[in-house]
């Protein structure tokens, strides 16, 4: 089920960015990577990053931001009206 | 700069009673969604509770036409799953003869679909007068000499009214008014669902009235299976700090067992929609006010402490909070101190009562279907001894009774120490004085005449026939 988990998400395409990183307040302790369902989070080296595309992916669930101890990763709601859409939620 | 009695953030079930409530009492109430409908944000594992119809009198209006999405059932299921990811017995229950009200005899749960119920709930806000805007992120909170006033939106537009944060776990209004900033990693879980698709006859010539069932096990935490008219959510979920891999492996153990693909295959099930959310889990709620500032619902950490039901305690809270705004607005005295009879308020409610023993309960839930290592993994064989052992033919059957009681007593090293734990201290908690009847049977015996009796007959009769 893991490979198309995409393909089971509906979205509204369009929002400005709406989760941020600060770089220099991440401890690469590694959560964000483990609780993203949707697998956006990387680690390159030393540093942890979000995918690119994270906007057309994210769930929107918030797990990221409140896994994060080091208070590194800056979350909200993407604009009303875009984002994920739950038909059957 | 517009101006409001009130400002809801957030149009769920705890937002949309709130601004009713509200607008209800008089109140210029306005209430925001970022969604392009009431709804379409949310998920929800499981449905509503029927002391929703006693409190709520409109809910006798949930119908199908309005809401296609719903099936009731008075049925549930516990699957008990061991180690080696085989079904080694479940047990079906329904309302047993104690339950004492209608709907409730009736159904365990009215299971409806988030985007279905979310509007037509919001329709009594709008229809009592309410405004509600949709479409709309509300960004932050407005503030004069450090004190809240309202809130912004993300055009910038400003709205000035005593605020009520229905937002939802990740709440904006809980974190700008310095309510909250992150919950604790063991007072919130995330919980991945999938959403299926099935023809509503067969669930119904399949499950019956079979409502949702609960998959225990060891391989992964509890995961629950709950049926809506065409189709059923499977999910499952744990404290942030439980997860040691992304968490759809886990849901995924739950869909690669052989029972469960036997049950998709004769549902002709097909996964539909997948959701992931946050969920706050705690034995008593978070702060809940500040000055100008109500949390309702998930926001404020209401969810019920044992099972999670959230939809019941953020329509009891808004309702709760409704009121108290409306008190606070007439005495022109919206202080935290004021507005400390909110607290007052849902403590008086059925809320307030399943929180009196809210830590038990949610340390029950903790040690149990959140721990599939630690407790499960004894649990389930330990049940299925007792339920499964006798009715056996491989041995007579007082050689199996004394293999079943030799088998449970290796379980109880982990047994007794976590009822020890878990289990009395709720008990204790529930009963108070009377939880010494359950520890000294010459206690219960003396305070039950009727039992004295019926002992003392059957112990007649043993002599007559004697």
């Amino acid at each position: 089920m893991r490979a198309d988990i995409d393909s089971l998400v509906t979205r509204i395409a369009g929002s400005s960015d709406f989760i941020k990183l600060d770089s220099t307040k991440c401890n690469m302790c590694g959560r964000c990577l483990v609780v993203c369902t949707m697998g956006l989070w990387k680690k390159k080296g030393k540093k942890a990053y979000i995918a690119d595309d994270y906007k057309s992916r994210c769930v929107e669930c918030g797990a990221c931001y409140q896994v994060c101890e080091a208070d590194a990763i800056d979350f909200h709601y993407p604009s009303g009206g875009k984002g994920v859409v739950y038909e059957r939620g | 700069m517009k101006n409001y009695d009130v400002v809801v953030v957030g149009a769920g079930p705890g937002g949309s009673i709130a601004a009713m409530e509200a607008a209800n009492r008089g109140l210029k109430t306005i209430f925001f969604e970022r969604g392009r409908r009431p709804g379409e944000k949310n998920s929800s594992g499981c449905g509503l509770g029927p002391r929703m119809w006693t409190d709520f009198r409109f809910m006798k209006e949930l119908t199908p036409e309005v809401c296609p999405s719903m099936r009731a059932g008075a049925a549930s299921r516990s699957y008990f799953v061991n180690k080696q990811g085989v079904v080694a017995g479940y047990v079906m229950a329904r309302p047993t003869e104690s339950v004492s009200y209608e709907p409730a005899k009736s159904f365990i749960t009215m299971n409806v679909y988030r985007s279905d119920f979310d509007p037509w709930l919001a329709a009594f806000a709008t229809k009592a007068g309410a405004e509600l805007k949709t479409s709309t992120l509300v960004t932050g909170l407005l503030r004069e000499n450090d004190r809240v006033v309202g809130i912004i939106d993300e055009h910038g537009e400003k709205y000035r009214g005593l605020v009520i944060g229905a937002d939802g776990v990740v709440s904006m209004v809980a974190r700008q008014s310095g309510l909250r900033m992150r919950w604790d990693q063991d007072h919130v879980t995330l919980v991945p669902q999938y959403d299926f698709a099935v023809d509503p006859q067969r669930i119904d010539d399949i499950m019956g009235d079979e409502t949702l069932a609960v998959w225990w096990s060891a391989l992964f935490p509890a995961a629950y299976q709950v049926f809506f008219h065409d189709g059923f959510h499977l999910g499952l979920g744990n404290w942030m700090t439980w997860w040691d891999k992304n968490p759809l492996y886990y849901l995924d153990q739950v869909v690669k067992l052989d029972y469960f693909q036997r049950l998709v295959r004769v549902l002709d099930a097909r996964p539909r929609e997948y959701h992931a959310h946050l969920l706050p889990w705690l034995g008593s709620p978070g702060n809940t006010h500040t000055d100008n500032v109500i949390l309702v619902g998930d926001a404020g950490g209401f969810p019920c402490p044992l099972e999670a039901e959230g939809i019941y305690p953020a329509m009891i809270t808004g309702r709760a909070a409704a009121e108290v705004a409306a008190d606070a607005i007439s005495s022109s005295d919206t202080s935290k101190e004021f507005l400390d009879l909110y607290d007052r308020k849902w403590q008086q409610t059925s809320i307030g009562e399943e929180f009196k023993t809210g830590p038990e309960l949610a340390r029950i839930w903790r040690a149990l279907p959140f721990s599939p290592k630690e407790t499960m993994s004894w649990f389930v064989p330990m049940i299925m001894e007792i339920l499964g052992g006798i009715l056996d033919w491989s041995q007579p059957h007082a050689v199996r009774v004394r293999q079943v009681m030799r088998h449970v007593k290796l379980y109880l090293p982990q047994a007794v120490p976590f009822i020890m734990r878990n289990v009395l201290p709720l008990l204790e908690k529930i009963l108070g004085e009377r939880m010494d009847m359950l520890t000294s049977p010459e206690k219960l015996i003396a305070s039950m005449p009727e039992l004295q009796e019926a002992i003392a007959s059957a112990f007649e009769e043993k002599e007559e026939r004697a």
